[in-house]
């Protein structure tokens, strides 16, 4: 999987992972299902995506991740829905 | 009057004049749409070429961040670097990012770092001259793209100290307004036209070092905003709330905050005064 010794930054993605798991599982069963997809595609294609020494963008996706997460943790949101876009690079 | 200035016109250097820009009464301030047809109309204007470096981030193609060169004619030009922004945005590159709303130094979106002082781009003077400008984010605050800084954290700090009248007692005469002297509201001047743009802040190396625990001279010139305030009844408590060796005391007064504060504020003078009255 990974390193024996992992980064700081590795454990954080990480607990940021584990932190959607378990906001996940306060929603009703078949949001759940939907938000762990879109979580766990995302996760592992920025995974595959970005270089490892990119330090600066996965701060910005940390970031972006927390706030995303703390809108989620709220018990106004119910859900999670996704819309693929092809980035056109112009 | 109109006359009168031609007449002036027509005295001083006739020659580089062209005879179109004679016949129009001229406003040396020009608009975008007046310099162009100017320059249709007299083609023998120069135009004052400027360099500006803009330091540009995009998230969606992740590298590392650049300073990307654009030239601006100044005569076609507004006075503001906030107008060289718009103009290159409008003309060069769409993809610049940067928030903006006023236009008149009141709103504090468009705070940015030009050649190393934080200040508003509306009410910053583009630099005569052919030095070249460099436009960068508030410094030591985490970028989202181009100019556009995270704020939140600041947001947050300004909350905390929860800057909204509290009172024990009610209002003397119920459903009026609680009175104030002159005196008393005088004591504000100078904290409330903070418009939380945020420079002064970004311009503190000790806010630097410890952006999540030190608030910050903004956060510290409103907190004293409301200690001030006659109105407020709170005042022991809000005075305890900060009184913490790093909410507070990380200040050392180094007082780059009031030399970048865009509206003239002293925010390093009202964190003193805070300090004195904590003792």
């Amino acid at each position: 999987m990974g390193a024996s010794k992992l980064s700081g930054m590795q454990k954080q993605v990480l607990s940021l992972y584990r932190g959607f798991l378990r906001a996940a599982r306060s929603k009703p069963i078949e949001d759940r299902k939907r938000i762990e997809m879109i979580v766990s595609t995302e996760f592992r294609h920025n995974s595959k995506e970005v270089d490892r020494k990119n330090f600066q963008y996965i701060e910005y996706l940390l970031r972006l991740g927390t706030k995303q997460l703390d809108q989620l943790k709220s018990p106004d949101i119910i859900s999670l829905s996704s819309v693929k876009v092809v980035a056109s690079k112009t | 009057m109109a006359s009168g200035l031609i007449g002036r016109l027509v005295g001083t250097k006739p020659s580089r004049l062209t005879t179109a820009a004679r016949l129009i009464p001229a406003r040396w301030t020009s608009t975008g749409a007046e310099a162009e047809t100017k320059a249709s109309s007299g083609g023998g204007r120069e135009s004052k070429l400027k360099n500006f470096q803009i330091y540009r981030w995009n998230p969606d193609n992740p590298g590392k961040p650049e300073l990307q060169n654009y030239q601006i004619d100044l005569k076609d030009c507004g006075p503001m670097v906030l107008d060289a922004l718009i103009k290159i945005k409008n003309e060069m590159d769409p993809s610049l990012t940067f928030r903006r709303s006023c236009r008149e130094g009141i709103c504090g979106s468009c705070a940015m770092n030009i050649d190393g002082c934080n200040g508003l781009a509306c009410l910053t003077k583009i630099q005569d001259g052919a030095s070249e400008t460099t436009i960068t984010p508030l410094p030591h605050m985490f970028v989202i793209k181009d100019l556009v800084v995270d704020m939140t954290n600041f947001y947050n700090q300004y909350k905390s100290i929860e800057p909204w009248l509290k009172r024990k007692t009610p209002p003397s005469v119920p459903g009026k307004e609680i009175l104030q002297s002159k005196k008393d509201r005088a004591k504000l001047d100078g904290m409330y036209e903070c418009i939380l743009c945020a420079c002064c802040s970004t311009s503190c190396p000790s806010y630097w070092w410890n952006p999540e625990s030190y608030l910050g001279p903004a956060a510290l010139l409103h907190a004293n905003r409301w200690i001030s305030d006659s109105r407020d009844e709170y005042t022991k408590e809000r005075l305890e709330a900060i009184d913490d060796e790093f909410k507070l005391y990380r200040c050392h007064t180094i007082l780059n905050c009031a030399r970048a504060c865009p509206k003239g504020l002293n925010p390093g003078k009202q964190i003193t005064h805070i300090k004195q009255l904590q003792r």
